[in-house]
C-alpha cells in the first residue's frame, strides 16, 4: 500500500475499510442475499457503481412518467385533492 | 429528527419509514411549486417538465438531508446555481439549453480549480478504476478519502433508493385514475 498519500490525517486502517465495505454490501440488493462477507471489495465497488447508475436511471424514468401523468391530472380530480391536503398539512 | 443519529440497529424499519415520509412530503411540496410556477406547458415541452421533476426529486432528497452530508450539499449548491442562472436570463427556451452547457462546463472548471496540481486520491483498493467511477457517480466526494467515500456512498444509496420508492408510489397513485 505504498500508494497511500500522507496528508496529515490519520491513516486509514484495513479494518475500517472492511467494515465500510461490508456495510455497503448490506445495502446492495444483489449481494445482500449472500449473507456472507465473501464478496470482495472490488465486487462490492463494482456492484455499488452499477446500483447507483441503475438508481439514477430509475429516477430519470420515473420523473419522465410522473411528468406525463401530472400533465393529465386536472385540478378537480380526487387524487389532486388528496395531494393538496397532504401538502397543506 | 435526524435518523443518522439514532441507533439504527434497534429499529431500522422505523427510521427508513421516517425518511420515506419526509422525502415524500418534501417531494410533493416541490412538485406543487413546480406546477404553480410554470403552468400552460404544452406537450412539446415534456422533456423540460420531466427534467424539472427530476430536479425536484434530487432537490427534495438533498434538502431533507440538509447540509449534513457532502453529497446533499453538492446537490443543493448545483441546483442553487441553476436557479440563479435561470433568474438572470429572461428567455425560458434558451435557459434550459444554456443551463446544460453551463452546468457541465462550470462543474468541470470547478473541479479543475480545486485540484490544480494534485491528482485524485489514489486507490487503496488496488482496483482498476472502480473507485474513480464511484467518485464520478456520487456527488460531492471528489476530495474525500476512501473511508469517507464509502460512508458517503452508503448514505447516498439509502436516500436515493428511498426517493425512488416515493416516486414509484406517486406514479402508482396517479396511474389509478
Amino acid at each position: 500500500m505504498s500508494s497511500r498519500r500522507s496528508t496529515g490525517t490519520p491513516r486509514i486502517t484495513d479494518e475500517q475499510i472492511i467494515e465500510l465495505v461490508s456495510k455497503l454490501q448490506q445495502l446492495l440488493p444483489e449481494l445482500r442475499n449472500r449473507r456472507s462477507n465473501k464478496a470482495s471489495a472490488s465486487k462490492v465497488l463494482q456492484e455499488t457503481c452499477n446500483y447507483v447508475r441503475s438508481l439514477h436511471k430509475e429516477v430519470d424514468d420515473l420523473s419522465d412518467r410522473l411528468s406525463r401523468l401530472l400533465s393529465t391530472v386536472d385540478d378537480d380530480s380526487p387524487q389532486a385533492s388528496i395531494i393538496r391536503s397532504l401538502i397543506n398539512n | 429528527m435526524s435518523p443518522n443519529e439514532q441507533p439504527t440497529s434497534i429499529n431500522p424499519n422505523a427510521n427508513a419509514n421516517a425518511l420515506k415520509i419526509r422525502l415524500a412530503y418534501r417531494f410533493l411540496h416541490n412538485l406543487n411549486n413546480l406546477n404553480t410556477k410554470r403552468s400552460n406547458l404544452d406537450n412539446t415541452r415534456i422533456n423540460r417538465r420531466s427534467h424539472r421533476v427530476k430536479i425536484a426529486a434530487y432537490a427534495s432528497m438533498a434538502s431533507v438531508v440538509g447540509s449534513r452530508r457532502a453529497w446533499s450539499r453538492s446537490i443543493l449548491w448545483k441546483i442553487k446555481k441553476q436557479g440563479v442562472l435561470s433568474r438572470n436570463k429572461k428567455r425560458v427556451d434558451r435557459v434550459t439549453s444554456t443551463l446544460h452547457r453551463h452546468h457541465h462546463v462550470h462543474l468541470g472548471s470547478k473541479r479543475r480549480s480545486r485540484n490544480p496540481k494534485r491528482e485524485y486520491y489514489v486507490d487503496p483498493f488496488g482496483n482498476s478504476g472502480q473507485e474513480v467511477k464511484l467518485r464520478k457517480l456520487v456527488p460531492g466526494v471528489e476530495m474525500m478519502n476512501a473511508c469517507a467515500l464509502l460512508d458517503e456512498t452508503a448514505d447516498y444509496i439509502k436516500c436515493l433508493a428511498t426517493q425512488v420508492e416515493v416516486m414509484k408510489t406517486l406514479v402508482d397513485l396517479y396511474s389509478t385514475i
